[in-house]
């Protein structure tokens, strides 16, 4: 699996945003960083909370500067239907269809032939800077990932569960 | 019912091909039926009682698991009927559906997921009394013809083809209820197999009634 210090692998994949459907490439983001999260399927009954979870944080990244992706193996038809069913997303849904993605960054669960429920936050030059792989029955906290990404962006040393508006660590630390 | 049948009918006419005496022949009937009606009654008591409390054990645990966490048993089902040909979009939906009813879930999880079903659960008791006067009932059919005559080979006779005629007999209801065209082709099949089983316990009684002379 990918940690803090790995490069995420190129990928093009179709997706799905706003009931539309496009292409999207990493290296076509043009935002300082990006959420790339994982998960195992559409039509799922775990899923859907995290789906939505980052729908309505959507805005709170884009306001970081952060793209949100969400990927899992079903192909773009099952994300339209999916994203239609959950009342709309807002960001992209990419098909990695094989899970040809899930692979390269090492989250492909081999038994259940699925994705794992993983996320990476990365910069500008692809470099990971926060990895997380969730249990099956663990949802994700969209709100300590928002808390990551701030806290990164800060650009200081944040103590543990710092959150905006808390002191930072003393300036004359290396880290 | 088969079963009364075919082992009063087997021991008659073994018996009939080892002792002249027709009232030994009956007794011998007669004790083999009771004997028959006890372990065939106490053996389905004994069986359903045995899998009514395993299956009671499953149901248990399983709707233990549902009710922790009922999320595992969605999925379970959700993969279950995609595995039976529903798109997963159209099994999510039926999922969705079943959920608004917790009972109905658990009830349809237990039965395609973990092959369970609480009408599964027998009575023991009734299938011990079902099965011993089944047993009985059949037991009668080759019985009352060798009562009813006094000399061994007529009665004998008697007894195998009124034990020939319910045997067809069942074989063709059997048809019918299989809904089969030719349904003396199941009576005939039914008489021929159970037939010549009795066919069999005629000559092996033959073949050891001179150990009986033997051993007098």
């Amino acid at each position: 699996m990918l940690k803090p210090g790995d490069i995420v692998p190129s990928f093009d994949l179709p997706a799905v945003e706003n009931g539309r459907e496009r292409r999207i490439s990493i290296g076509g983001l043009d935002s300082e960083l990006g959420i790339l999260f994982f998960y195992p399927r559409d039509f799922s009954f775990i899923c859907p909370t995290e789906v939505t979870g980052f729908n309505k944080a959507v805005a709170s990244f884009a306001a970081e500067n952060t793209a949100v992706l969400g990927a899992s193996i079903d192909d773009i038809d099952s994300h339209r239907r999916w994203a239609r069913e959950l009342g709309g997303i807002a960001y992209p849904l990419l098909a990695d269809e094989g899970g040809k993605l899930a692979h390269a960054c090492g989250v492909f669960d081999d038994k259940e032939r699925t994705a794992m429920r993983a996320t990476f936050v990365f910069d500008r030059k692809r470099i990971v800077i926060f990895s997380q792989a969730c249990p099956i029955n663990v949802g994700r906290s969209i709100t300590e990932i928002l808390r990551v990404v701030r806290a990164y962006r800060s650009g200081r040393l944040c103590p543990a569960d710092w959150n905006p508006g808390d002191q930072f660590g003393p300036i004359d630390r290396k880290y | 019912m088969q079963d009364g049948v075919l082992t009063t009918a087997g021991v008659l006419a073994g018996l009939s091909g080892a002792v002249s005496d027709h009232s030994q022949v009956l007794l011998a009937a007669l004790a083999s039926t009771a004997a028959g009606a006890l372990s065939m009654g106490a053996g389905a008591y004994l069986g359903t009682r045995a899998e009514t409390e395993v299956l009671r054990g499953e149901l248990e645990r399983t709707r233990r698991e549902i009710e922790r966490a009922p999320y595992v048993a969605q999925e379970a089902l959700l993969d279950q009927l995609e595995k039976e040909g529903l798109s997963r979009e159209a099994g999510f939906r039926v999922v969705r559906l079943l959920s608004s009813s917790p009972q109905t879930l658990m009830t349809t999880a237990e039965e395609k997921v973990f092959g369970l079903a609480g009408g599964m659960l027998g009575n023991a008791a009734l299938d011990g009394l079902v099965m011993g006067v089944a047993f009985v009932g059949g037991a009668l059919i080759p019985l009352v013809p060798y009562l009813l005559i006094a000399r061994t080979r007529p009665a004998l006779l008697a007894a195998l083809a009124t034990t020939a005629i319910a045997l067809f007999g069942v074989g063709y209801f059997e048809g019918w209820l299989a809904r089969r065209a030719a349904r003396w082709r199941s009576g005939l099949r039914f008489l021929a197999i159970a037939m010549g089983a009795a066919v069999a316990g005629y000559l092996i009684g033959l073949a050891i009634s001179p150990l009986g002379a033997t051993a007098g």
